[in-house]
């Protein structure tokens, strides 16, 4: 993220942020693969179909640890107001979305693009921010 | 909250990012504060009159805009 300043903590967000990435892309390679190839059934179909979501909660979980090891508080909380404009964000074009789905013809929004789609507003919001505090 | 943190770092001849340095925090987070954008938690006001030596009250006002404390 474009407003994160180059602290200790930020360095170690930044690396397990993208170990934890690197597990999501392995997991859903290695999930698809499996159900392509071997034609599981099962108890085990549902416990490699959550897999690469497991990846998603670690990433969720990197950055709860960034919140709690980050020593600067102004950085700390410009990642959180980064943070709520992602959830605002999301939250807001879900229920648009949600309402557009009811009423009208539009696609079925699929819920694992949450994620993503909080991360750019997250993104989004980014120079935004940034402008406020120059 | 005003505060005379750019003048008591002049006097010093430090520059954003040397206070940074001696108060454990980014070089933006200095600037946030000088600016006046960012008003610092009782902690790091608390440091920061320590680096200076001098009473928080000394560095932070409440006093409204245009006024002297």
């Amino acid at each position: 993220m474009d407003c994160l300043a180059n602290t200790a903590a930020t360095r170690q967000y930044l690396r397990r942020f993208a170990i934890a990435m690197a597990a999501y892309i392995v997991l859903t390679m290695a999930v698809s693969f499996c159900f392509r190839h071997f034609y599981p059934t099962g108890p085990l179909t549902y416990l490699l179909a959550i897999l690469p979501a497991l990846a998603i909660i670690a990433q969720i979980v990197v950055v709860g640890l960034y919140l709690a090891g980050e020593t600067d508080e102004f950085q700390r909380n410009l990642f959180i107001q980064s943070v709520l404009w992602g959830l605002g964000g999301l939250l807001s074009l879900t229920s648009i979305w949600g309402m557009l789905e009811s009423f009208t013809p539009i696609p079925h929004f699929q819920p694992i693009w949450t994620f993503p789609v909080f991360w750019c507003f997250v993104g989004l919001s980014s120079p935004f921010l940034i402008r406020r505090y120059r | 909250m005003k505060n005379s943190l750019r003048d008591l770092r002049a006097e010093k001849g430090w520059s954003q990012a040397e206070l940074a340095d001696r108060l454990g925090v980014s070089r933006q987070s200095v600037n946030a504060i000088e600016t006046g954008k960012y008003d610092p938690s009782l902690p790091l006001a608390f440091r920061l009159a320590r680096i200076f030596a001098l009473p928080i009250e000394h560095i932070f006002s409440d006093a409204p805009e245009g006024s002297r404390k």
